[in-house]
Order: structure tokens, then sequence, then C-alpha cells
């Protein structure tokens, strides 16, 4: 360490060197000085100790572990749990900016009542009003009762729904958003009960994998596990004494996934599956590769034609050939079924498809989620797109007398409006919302009750998917409620004290009570811990529940069903009249549009467009070319079920005949930063009403459009216009000796 | 006297191109952790978007062209090109972290040091920051928030280095290696991010970087001498 020059230093230093310099000749004793800086910048006094609480993050489906840090009572930063096995200490950005949820200026600070839907003209009212409405709204709805929840929604609160909804005869919670809709989740759960048996998301071991055919997942930006996938991606990429992972991506336009890849293939939209029973064909024609492998190929692959695929999807029958090679060939391939795959056709048929590569591989690295390691542990499924048609029906024929509506899960906003599902929700009698904020479903609400946000509430949640053992997350307060908000699960509790039907079912006191009771239901876990109290105190502090006895084994056992060959892919709208194909996809930041109200997300550039507060219809340059319109020239898309204009974003990682829109914004509600300050289109106004073959999946991936120029253009806020570290603009080529 | 080499720590980073999936988790962590603030639209429009840490996008190929991602901010030069013109002694080579730092208090806004920096990594504060309540609960207390006319730039985290200094102290002990992690590095989920004391053969860093064929520094022959080393992307060995 060197020693520190003060001012009296320099001034010593000074009157020497006046002495040096009257001596003449002398050698000055330093050459130099050191310079610090005057005053010392406040990086470097510290403001107190903080406190540390792990916790879950909501931000998507996934539940990795966080832990938060405190200060004076505030909420300042928030890391991954690095005990916890799903992320490992790691984050992705929509956790990072969970802050922001909590301290969004636009929170709604108490309870109120909307006399006129859609007027946004609120009049507060007290909890003891609020809890008398809910409470005579639900005796009279009684099983005409309907809940509305998100995936990411609270074990114990969806208990507690469960249970309200039983005794009232109503039928039980509908657990729909548009973050699962758009992964695929109901699909890949239909999928799996078909293939082997069991209802539960897939597991995949990239981490181990040496070969992975992407099939449209976008895996490392919003599909199953963000982060996990993340984490497990940095091994497969580079691990110690062992070969760098291949991956192969099919998809129209590239994601952070395709542009990762080692070979990125633009298949025309809709042929991911028909690509897959190709592989699956040519691995059985083939003959090369592990004998095993090639038996269960000719078992399962069905009689497609690959060079007809070929031809269909725009994938060279030659790549199709060497990639079967490549898979059959490898130590543990994997094939990942994305979101895209479910959203035409038949999605279980088309999930199916490409899992049977799986099962053709017969590895290790594929399995099932485990079951929670207690039934009583409540795990949210989400919902076939089929219900919600049913339960919108429902609303329409006047049979929902109560529709109480929990968390991200905006039904308004997510779903396309071709459903009509406003008109539908003016039918029913009683509509609240629950959530911290205003959004586009609750303008339409009679009462909004606002629940706490994720980290000043209660909660557990069984991981799903989890990766070979069972995780049961812990959610605890990290800070004060900042408003007068109450938690769902206790205003549930003292409403059904009111009703007769539903009293006897929900006896517990508050919902804390509720969750100590599952809890302590546990087996040990890996923290131990004697007696009820300290295995709630460890389950508090690690933030997870983990089985004692270890990972289980991933693979699951293959039962038998006949292959179904994928028919060609059939779009909404004529070809001609419509000439491009739509490709919605969600980006890593704002992901279904529960980003768009906190600006670390919003306002970050999205990794392949850099765009920050705006979504565009992204074209290809050669087909921008040919339209005659470039950056920032607004766009109206019209396809069979609605238009919204958009900028125009030039994207030259894309098929030239796809238009790709992100979702996320669109918002007219939500806050002043999603609904004033951004600004883009929300695709799902393009897109049908109608669910896919198998009634599980919204059809989202099967429409056309068409684009007409307006002539009129904005100014984007793309932050490639910056000067990048070559000279030129970030948006150039990539030097070379980087590759 | 002690010379600059002889610093107890060579604070580096490694950045691995081959596992940079993009995802910018480190973005919003940096955000988050140094009071970084967001600009508005209008503010992105003018080009004065705000970021310590970006991921520049670029394209190789024509059109269909692939992504991809170089993560940039600051590169703690050992000979940093933006020190030598500030003539407020604001852009300064920090003796006792050996980093290069700025101090806000001194900083006058001439913005010669952004001109000067060839990897544009110093950003002018063109605006207040602007935070409506209760966004002003989310500030890191250990870190300053910048007003009007200051430039900033990638710190290192520099509080989270003095933390961890000060808590080795307070234990007596040595800093054990990769205890310091900036918020960056912190959250990259495949860890493409990698931060240590270069010093210390035990650290990350040191080991990354050990005989890594793979390893290069951006805009190295301007003789900078920067701290963070790329590791550049791997090829895919094709089985075709």
């Amino acid at each position: 360490m060197g020693r520190r020059i003060g001012r009296r230093d320099l001034l010593k230093i000074g009157a020497a060197s006046a002495v040096a310099a009257a001596l003449g000749g002398c050698e000055f004793p330093r050459p130099w000085v050191t310079l610090e800086p005057h005053v010392r910048p406040p990086e470097e006094q510290t403001a107190g100790v903080a406190t540390w609480y792990a916790s879950t993050c909501r931000q998507c489906p996934a539940g990795c572990g966080i832990i938060v840090r405190t200060l004076n009572g505030r909420a300042v930063k928030i890391e991954g749990n690095p005990q916890h096995p799903l992320n490992e200490g790691k984050l992705c950005p929509r956790g990072q900016a969970g802050l922001q949820e909590l301290y969004n200026p636009d929170r709604l600070q108490a309870p109120v009542r909307q006399a006129v839907r859609g007027s946004r003209q609120y009049t507060a009212i007290t909890w003891d009003d609020a809890v008398a409405a809910l409470r005579s709204g639900l005796a009279a709805a009684g099983p005409r009762t309907a809940v509305w929840a998100d995936f990411a929604v609270s074990g114990h609160l969806l208990d507690l729904f469960s249970r309200l909804s039983a005794a009232l005869g109503a039928p039980p919670p509908l657990v729909f958003d548009l973050y699962t809709a758009l992964s695929g989740y109901a699909a890949l759960t239909a999928a799996d009960q078909a293939l082997f048996g069991r209802a539960a998301l897939p597991t995949y071991g990239v981490e181990e994998a040496d070969v992975v055919l992407s099939f449209a997942a976008d895996f490392l930006g919003t599909w199953l596990s963000t982060t996990h996938y993340g984490v497990a991606f940095g091994s497969f990429r580079q691990r110690p004494l062992a070969e760098r992972g291949y991956l192969a991506q099919f998809e129209p336009r590239s994601n952070l996934a395709g542009a990762k890849a080692d070979l990125w293939l633009r298949l025309q939209p809709g042929t991911e599956a028909l690509v897959a029973q190709a592989i699956a064909r040519l691995i059985a024609d083939g003959g090369a590769g592990p004998a095993d492998r090639v038996a269960r190929a000719q078992l399962w692959a069905p009689n497609v034609d690959p060079a007809a695929v070929a031809v269909q999807s725009g994938v060279p029958l030659e790549d199709l050939r060497r990639l079967a090679g490549t898979f059959v060939t490898a130590a543990r391939p994997l094939a990942l079924p994305g979101g895209a795959v479910t959203g035409h056709g038949n999605a279980v048929e088309q999930v199916a498809a490409v899992q049977v590569l799986n099962i053709i591989a017969g590895v290790t690295g594929f399995g099932l989620s485990p079951a929670p390691p207690l039934a009583d542990l409540v795990q949210p499924m989400a919902a076939p797109y089929g219900e919600v048609l049913r339960l919108v029906e429902r609303m329409r024929a006047g049979d929902v007398g109560a529709l109480l509506v929990w968390g991200t899960a905006n039904p308004v906003y997510a779903l396309p409006p071709s459903l009509s599902f406003v008109d539908a929700l003016q039918q029913v009698p009683l509509v609240v919302s629950f959530r911290p904020i205003v959004d586009e479903t609750a303008v339409w609400a009679d009462l909004l009750l606002p629940d706490r946000t994720y980290l000043e509430s209660w909660g557990y949640q069984v991981v799903a998917p989890s990766f070979g053992e069972p995780l049961v997350n812990s959610q605890q307060p990290v800070v004060q409620p900042l408003y007068d908000t109450r938690a769902t699960g206790d205003l549930l509790l003292e409403a059904a004290q009111g009703i007769s039907a539903a009293a006897a079912a929900l006896p517990c006191a508050n919902e804390l009570a509720v969750l100590r009771e599952r809890i302590a239901a546990l087996p040990p876990g890996t923290f131990g811990g004697v007696g009820a109290d300290v295995q709630w105190a460890r389950f508090l502090q690690h933030g997870f529940w983990q089985s004692a006895a270890g990972p289980a084994a991933l693979t699951p056992p293959a039962a038998g069903l006949q292959p179904v060959l994928v028919p060609a892919p059939s779009f909404q709208g004529d070809a001609g009249e419509f000439p491009f194909f739509l490709y919605i996809y969600m980006p890593v930041l704002l992901s279904d549009g529960r980003g768009a109200d906190k600006p670390w997300l919003v306002g970050s550039p999205d990794p392949m467009t850099t765009i920050m507060w705006q979504t565009c219809a992204e074209i290809e340059t050669n087909t921008a070319i040919k339209l005659g319109v470039t950056y920032g020239d607004i766009v109206r898309i019209t396809s069979p079920y609605g238009e919204v204009e958009a900028p125009v974003y030039v994207l030259n990682s894309l098929r030239p005949d796809t238009i790709a829109i992100p979702t996320g914004l669109g918002h007219s509600a939500l806050g002043r930063f999603a609904s004033r300050e951004a600004e883009g289109p929300n695709p799902m106004v393009l897109i049908g009403p109608q669910a896919d073959a198998s009634g599980t999946s919204l059809a989202w991936a099967n429409v056309r459009v068409r684009v007409t120029r307006t002539g009129r253009s904005v100014a984007l806020a793309k932050f490639e216009n910056t000067r990048g570290s070559y000279g030129g603009f970030i948006n150039q080529s990539f030097p070379d000796q980087y590759l | 006297m002690v010379k600059p080499t002889e610093a107890q720590h060579k604070w580096t980073m490694v950045v691995d191109l081959d596992k940079c999936t993009g995802c910018h988790a480190c973005v919003v962590a940096c955000h988050a952790e140094n009071n970084v603030p967001i600009r508005n639209k209008s503010e992105v429009q003018a080009n004065r978007a705000q970021h310590w840490i970006r991921i520049e996008r670029y394209w190789t190929g024509d059109p269909p062209a692939i992504a991809r991602f170089l993560p940039m901010l600051c590169q703690h030069c050992n000979r940093a090109p933006c020190e030598p013109v500030c003539p407020v002694y604001a852009s300064v080579h920090s003796q006792r972290e050996n980093l290069n730092l700025q101090v806000y208090n001194r900083c006058v806004g001439t913005r010669y040091c952004n001109n000067n920096c060839p990897y544009v990594v110093r950003y002018f504060n063109f605006y207040d920051p602007y935070f409506p309540a209760p966004l002003t609960e989310q500030l890191n207390p250990d870190v300053t928030v910048r007003t009007a006319g200051i430039m900033e730039k990638c710190t290192f985290c520099v509080q989270r280095i003095n933390r961890a200094e000060q808590r080795a102290l307070v234990e007596g002990r040595d800093l054990a290696p990769d205890e310091v992690q900036p918020a960056c590095v912190q959250t990259c989920p495949p860890s493409a991010l990698l931060f240590g004391d270069l010093f210390n053969p035990e650290s990350r860093v040191a080991k990354a970087l050990a005989g890594n064929q793979r390893s290069l520094r951006v805009l190295e022959e301007l003789g900078t001498e920067p701290a963070i080393y790329y590791l550049k992307g791997g090829k895919s060995y094709v089985r075709f």
C-alpha cells in the first residue's frame, strides 16, 4: 500500500523543491508525486450494515431464488440466491428490475371503487367496505364465481382461492397469462401427459448436452427458465476438458439463442415440428449412429418425406441430413420445443414431434419436472386455452356473477381483442382486480383491492420446471408494505367468514397460518432443523426447501404412443391478400408486458434491435427496400383480425417473408412508463381468438399480415445510433479478430 | 515511494464472448447498483442514452446476418487517454485502488475525457437524473447520484471493493480471491463476466487467462493497456 500524501506533505514537497531549485543540480528525491482525490468520494463511505432477506423472484413463472439487500428499511438491490439450485446466484434482467415493481410511482395506494367501468374515476373506500363488498359479491355469485390468476401466484393463495371456489361450488381457479401461453406451458404439459403418462413440464439438461437442436425455443431469453438455462449455457459453451457444445436454432427470426447458435436456420414459420419429424425419419433411414437410437427412430419416426419437408421449410435437405447425423452420433443430444411450436395446428402433436427426438436420443439430460413433495402443496398448472374460451363463453352468457382477477394475468391486454373479452366482462356483475397497479383489466373492474407486491408479501412456490429434485421456494416480505394495501389471502379469509358456505372451508385466522401449516408438513430438508419453528426459520433464511434425498434421475419412461404425422401448417388469411407471415415473440426485457412499467427494462436497449421505450414492426433488410420503408417509417400491419400501426425496424436476422413484432408494449394502463412514455403496438390485436386443434393453446403463430405505408415516420430511440468502440455506429459488422 | 505498478491489486475483468448471451442482466444490475439514471425517450433519441455497461450489437455476414454481442464498459486502462486531458484532475488514476476513477465534485463538464476515450464508455449527464418518488427508495446509498453537467462511467463497483477491503481489515485477513464481485459480474447468468485480482494467481481471472489462446484486448494497438480481457467466440467443432 502506497503512503498517502496529504496536503501538508505536498506543501513540504513544494518547499523541498524550492530548496532543491535554490541548491541547483541536486537530484530531487522524488521524481513524481502521487495525486489523489482531494475529497474522498462517497463510494468510500459505508452507510450502515445491510440486511439481506432471501425470497423468490416473481417476474416470470420460473421461481429463481433471490436475496434482497435492505438498508434502513429500504430494498436497494436484488441479487440471485447463491444457494438456490435453479439460478445459482444469478439473475436475469427482469429479476434485477423487481425493485421497480415495489417502488413504481403509479402503484395503487389504497382500495378503490369504480362506479362506471372504464371511466378511471376511482373513489377511495375503507378496507372494511372493501371486505363487505367482496363478501356480498361472492355470496351473491356463489357457484357463479370465477377466479383468474397468473402462473406466478403463491401456492398458498391459489390454495385459498381453490378452497373458496370449491366451497362456493364454483369451478377451480383458472391459471392463464400471456407469458405461459406464448411459452407453450399448457401444450408442453399435455404432450408429456400423452407421451410419458404424467402431466408435468419437461426439463432439459442443457449444461450436460453436447448437441442442442432448438425448435424456436428462446431458452436464453423468455422460455421456461431464463436464468437456469443462462447458467446452463455457460457450461454448455465452455467447460473444462470437454467439447464445446453445438447449438442449432430453427427459427424465422433470430432471438438470443439464434444469435448464439452455431447454425441458425431461417425456416418457414410453422414448419418446426415437420423439420423435427424429418430429422427423426432421416435418423431411422440413415442407419448411422448407435443401433439402439436407430432402432428407436425406426419405431418412433413417422413416415414423412424429408425432401418435401426441406422444400416446405426452406431448410436444405443436405442440412437436415447433416443435422440428423450430428444428433444421432452425439453423446448427449437434446431437442427443445419452443413456444412458437405450440401456436398453431395441433400443439400437443407438434410438441410430441420434437420430444420424440429426445426419446430417440434416450439420454439422461431430459426428463420431467418432479411432482411436489407433498400432495397438499399447491402447484399452479397453466390452464389450456380451451378453458379460457369456455370461461369467456360463460361470462358472455351471464353465467359468471363475480370475476376475481389476481396478479399479472391481465386478460384484457393479453387476450386478442377479436375474442371481445371486454364485451364479455360487461356481462359480469362484479369484477374485482387485486393487482398492485392499475392494469388494463383493472380499468374494467368495479373493485380494485390492491394486493402487496411480491417483495412485501408471504408465499411459497413449488418450482416448475425443477431440474431433478423438488424445490419449494419461500417468499417473505423484505420491507414494510409501502401503502395501505392488504394481502389477498387475508382478504379472502376475512370475506369468507361472512359467507356460510365458505366459512367452514377457510377456518384459518390469517394467511401466514395457512402458509406455516403447509410448510410444517414438509419432510426434513437439506437445511435440517428440529421443531416447526426452526424449520420455518431455516425455510425463510435460505429461501427454499430442498429434499434431503437429493436429485432423482431425470430419464422419464417412454410410454407407447403411435407417431402422428404433423400436417403442413395452415395460416389465417389468404397468401395473396396477406403476403407476410406474422411472427410474435417475447423480448427478453419486456417479456409479456410485465416489464413495461419498469424504467430499467423499458428504458434499456433490446439486445437485437437496441431500441428503448419503443417496439417496432421488424422487417428484413431486402423486404424493407422492396416496400420502400426504412427505420422509423410508420407502417400499418393488417391481419384478418385487426390492424396496428408501428414504426419499422430494419432487421438483418429475419426471414424476408416474415414480419416480427414483439409483445410487451401497447399499454393503455399500467402506469406512466408503460402507457405514456413507452409506445409500440400490441401484436395480440392481430391474432384470432381460436384455440389450436388440441384446445390447449392460443393459436397465435398462424396469422398472415400485409404491410402498408402510412407516409409518416418517427425518430427511433435506438442505442445503435451511438458511436461504438470501433469508430462508427454500433450497427456495423463485427471486428474479425473476435470470431 | 511506490510506483503505480506496485499497487496491491490489479482489478481485472474477463469477458467471454462465447458465453455472453446478450441478455442485459448486467446492464440492469449496473443501473440498480450504481444509480445510473434511465434516460427517457426524447433523451435517447438525442443519442444521450446512459449505461455504464452496454451490450454492443454487431453483425456478421450479409443479410441474413448473425448478431454478435460485445459487452463494453470502462476498460480501466493503465495508460488511460482520458486522464491527461482533464484540466481539473477529475479523471484520475486512483493510487489506492489502482483504478481509473472519476471525482464527481471536481468535474466541471469539459467532456475532454469523453472526447479522448477510444472506447466511448464515459457518459455525460446532459440532464439531471429523474427518479419520481418513491423510485428514490431504490437508490443505493453507497453511491452518489450525479447531477447534470457531470461526467460519469463504470467504477468496477469501487464501493464493493472498498467494503470488502474494510471487512477484510476488520477481520484481520487478506482479501479472499474473488471476494469482490461487481454487480454485472455477480448477476451474469452464463458467467460470461469474471472479475478479480490479476495479481492473485488463485483468482478466477488469473486462472481464466492463464495460457488462454482466445484472449485479446479491445483496441490494444493504441497502447492503453486495458484491464478488461475479452475471450473471443469459439469455433464450433462441426461434426457434419
